[in-house]
């Protein structure tokens, strides 16, 4: 309230309460009663009321005084929290990968992201297409003429010009100057062994998604959930996985059995190595393969992984489980006799043997002559549902799955009777993978216990703890005790490979060729173990119609080829998996067969 | 006058105030720039170290090793007789004076009695009686 201001000049209405001065309120007024009263309701809230001043200006105090309150709490907040990772901040953060490096057992790489770039057009923008394409097919001539013009000639936004260039090409391409040329990084995968492992690994497309082996595998994990949904992977979540595999024993099992493809003029070979304590697979290859470098034949059917995507019957190697079945369950011993003289006949079918003895054979010995009648005896005393059941629980009727995506269900006869289970009991009539078999020989010679194959590194370096106790340790003996014998006097002496004690047996089976069984076509594998008194790694060998030549003197059973390949492998791996050759043979290899009065030749003593 | 003069106190620190808030929000910048080009360069060196991994595991894969080996080296397959166990090894014979027992034989074993002047008068080597003469 100045002094020398009247309330006319000013347009203040004097508040009621104040007194006030006659000469103002007598002064002349334009404006009527009525508005003065609307005037009165409305305006009232701009006009400064100065007594009641106070308090509004009170209120705006405490209203902003409050608001700066509320923002220094806030900020105190945010500075006592920790730095909270937003996606905001992880996008500057560029990965060097996209997916986690592959290893093998000793941490040796198997496949890596390596940061490439690659060239993109948008034909949009770009001013003189006729010169952009001139200039691009200059710089990298490995281009299709044709495509490339096609591409920027259409009225695309984007498009790729060349996905994976090297670092001279990319400068090369950014000297050109070209408008509407670009480059993204991009993730290329890398297997710097080439074959090697080439099933195990499986294989990648171009946009670095699994499409074969364990590479779908880690897909499967959630990685693959993850990108695609958008999220950007970052460092922590990639740590690289290891492997089972070992890669120079792999490099050099894949090295003899490409050697022995050739030499026996195979259709096909396979081999793989396997930890029969932990079921770590630690070595396999199979032929022919691929390279998943450039991975455009890894889904065509010859190069399939035939150790687990192929069913075969696996001949005599069956006998290991018929002979275990039968010696688990207490009725027969290792010198049992088993009647051997006549083959058997089943209506039409007959089951007779190769090179019969036609004499009754002890159970040791059916093992090493490799008798089918004896055999399919002893299946057919223990009975068809027995048979079955034991089948079952080592995991030989159903689909084995590993971690690689590619698994193969088992042929088994929809309707099996007495004829079946004699068959089945040497390897004719159920065909199973190879991988399969694998795993129920290493029960067998292991201590009895059911490790399912793995192709992960295993920490612990023993058996996982479910693994299921499905023989007896006594039968675990007895079967290591005649897989040695077999290769001291069997058809195993191929492998008998000096210093290491080795065990194993021999598995022919023909092929079906139209329904029926083939003269001229032979699928051989060997199982071989080494060494036989404490079993640490199972050799499996097989091949796909080998043919007999003038070294084997024509015969192409599984002695000659895989037989051969395998003591190759015993010889060249197991120094690399630190085996070491043993100068004496072991004191005491087998003390519960020893006991009921049987011994290898090796040990000077007798055996019938 | 006293509140005139906390008038402009009030100016002069609010001023002050937005200086040092504002020159704090412009080092956070330029630190933050800068952790920015470390990261990248950090970045950088990962890359180029992945890709220094890739390449060393590419040239030493096993098949390339196999062939200069086969090339360069003459190894041959590990025989069983190649490898003693360190049991086997004989133990060390006693220790002998080789050497002794050889001058023993020729008659030297007594020490020499070197005269400190020369003088022919007596041979300095023990054994000796006539020149040229051998026990």
């Amino acid at each position: 309230m100045m002094q020398g201001d009247s309330a006319q000049d000013t347009g203040v209405q004097l508040p009621l309460d104040l007194p006030v001065t006659p000469g103002v309120q007598d002064a002349p007024t334009a404006q009527p009663a009525a508005p003065r009263q609307k005037m009165f309701s409305l305006a009232s809230l701009m006009r400064t009321k100065i007594g009641k001043s106070g308090g509004r200006i009170k209120l705006v105090a405490v209203a902003f005084a409050s608001l700066y309150l509320v923002i220094g709490g806030k900020l105190i907040y945010l500075g006592s929290k920790p730095n909270p990772e937003t996606t905001h901040r992880q996008a500057a953060e560029a990965t060097s990968r996209a997916r986690p490096d592959i290893l093998d057992r000793e941490g040796r790489i198997l496949a890596t992201d390596l940061k490439i770039n690659s060239v993109f057009a948008e034909p949009k923008r770009i001013v003189d297409k006729d010169e952009a394409i001139e200039r691009l097919l200059g710089v990298l001539p490995d281009l299709d003429a044709n495509d490339v013009r096609k591409k920027i000639m259409s009225r695309r936004g984007f498009v790729w010009i060349k996905r994976g260039v090297s670092p001279v090409e990319q400068k090369a391409v950014f000297r050109l100057g070209l408008p509407g040329i670009g480059f993204l990084p991009e993730h290329k995968r890398v297997y710097p062994n080439g074959r090697i492992g080439a099933h195990v690994l499986g294989a990648t497309n171009i946009d670095n998604i699994g499409i074969a082996g364990f590479e779908k595998y880690i897909d499967g994990l959630g990685l693959g959930d993850l990108t695609g949904a958008g999220f950007r992977v970052t460092h922590a979540n990639l740590k690289p996985i290891r492997l089972s595999l070992d890669v120079r024993a792999t490099h050099a099992l894949r090295d003899e059995v490409e050697k022995g493809l050739i030499k026996f003029k195979a259709k096909a070979g396979a081999a793989a190595i396997m930890d029969v304590q932990t079921g770590e697979i630690i070595a396999l290859a199979s032929l022919p393969d691929f390279d998943p470098n450039n991975p455009v034949d890894a889904l065509e059917n010859k190069n399939i992984n035939r150790l687990s995507v192929g069913v075969f019957e696996m001949g005599s190697t069956f006998k290991a489980l018929t002979l275990a079945m039968a010696l688990d369950s207490g009725r027969v011993r290792l010198n049992s006799m088993v009647d051997a003289r006549n083959t058997l006949r089943f209506g039409r079918q007959r089951i007779g043997d190769y090179h019969g003895k036609n004499r009754a054979l002890t159970v040791a010995e059916v093992f090493t002559y490799s008798s089918n009648i004896a055999t399919a005896r002893l299946a057919l005393m223990l009975g068809v549902k027995h048979h079955q059941d034991f089948l079952r629980k080592l995991g030989q009727l159903d689909r084995m799955r590993t971690e690689l995506a590619e698994s193969a269900r088992p042929i088994v006869p929809r309707r099996w009777g007495e004829v079946n289970t004699a068959t089945i009991a040497f390897g004719h009539g159920l065909a199973v993978a190879p991988l399969q078999s694998m795993m129920a020989v290493s029960a067998l010679v292991n201590g009895g216990r059911l490790v399912k194959p793995s192709f992960l590194y295993n920490e612990n370096g023993v058996a996982p703890d479910d693994a299921p106790q499905v023989l007896k340790p006594e039968t675990s003996e007895q079967l290591r005790f005649i897989m040695r014998l077999n290769a001291e006097v069997g058809s195993a002496r191929k492998i008998d490979v000096a210093g290491y004690f080795a065990g194993g047996k021999t598995g022919t089976a023909n092929k079906v060729v139209n329904g029926r069984y083939s003269q001229n076509l032979v699928f051989t594998t060997f199982t071989a173990i080494a060494p036989s008194d404490k079993p640490k790694y199972l050799f499996l060998t097989l091949y796909d119609e080998p043919q007999g030549i003038a070294e084997t003197h024509g015969f192409r059973t599984a002695a000659w080829n895989a037989g051969y390949v395998t003591g190759k492998i015993i010889e060249r791996v197991s120094p690399i998996l630190g085996l070491p050759p043993r100068g004496v043979y072991p004191e005491q290899p087998f003390p519960m067969v020893a006991r009921s009065g049987l011994g290898l030749p090796s040990n000077g003593r007798k055996w019938r | 006058m006293i509140v005139r003069y906390l008038n402009v106190i009030a100016v002069a620190a609010l001023i002050g105030s937005a200086a040092y808030a504002y020159s704090i929000k412009y080092e956070t910048i330029l630190h933050s720039a800068k952790i920015q080009k470390l990261k990248n360069a950090n970045q950088k060196l990962r890359d180029h170290n992945s890709i220094l991994e890739a390449e060393w595991a590419h040239l030493t894969r096993p098949a390339r090793v196999q062939e200069l080996a086969d090339r360069h080296l003459k190894l041959q397959q590990l025989g069983l007789k190649q490898i003693v166990a360190f049991k086997d090894i004989p133990a060390r014979p006693p220790k002998t004076d080789s050497i002794g027992r050889q001058l023993k034989l020729l008659g030297l074993a007594e020490p020499t009695n070197t005269p400190r002047t020369p003088s022919a008068a007596t041979p300095a080597t023990p054994g000796l009686r006539k020149e040229g003469a051998r026990p």
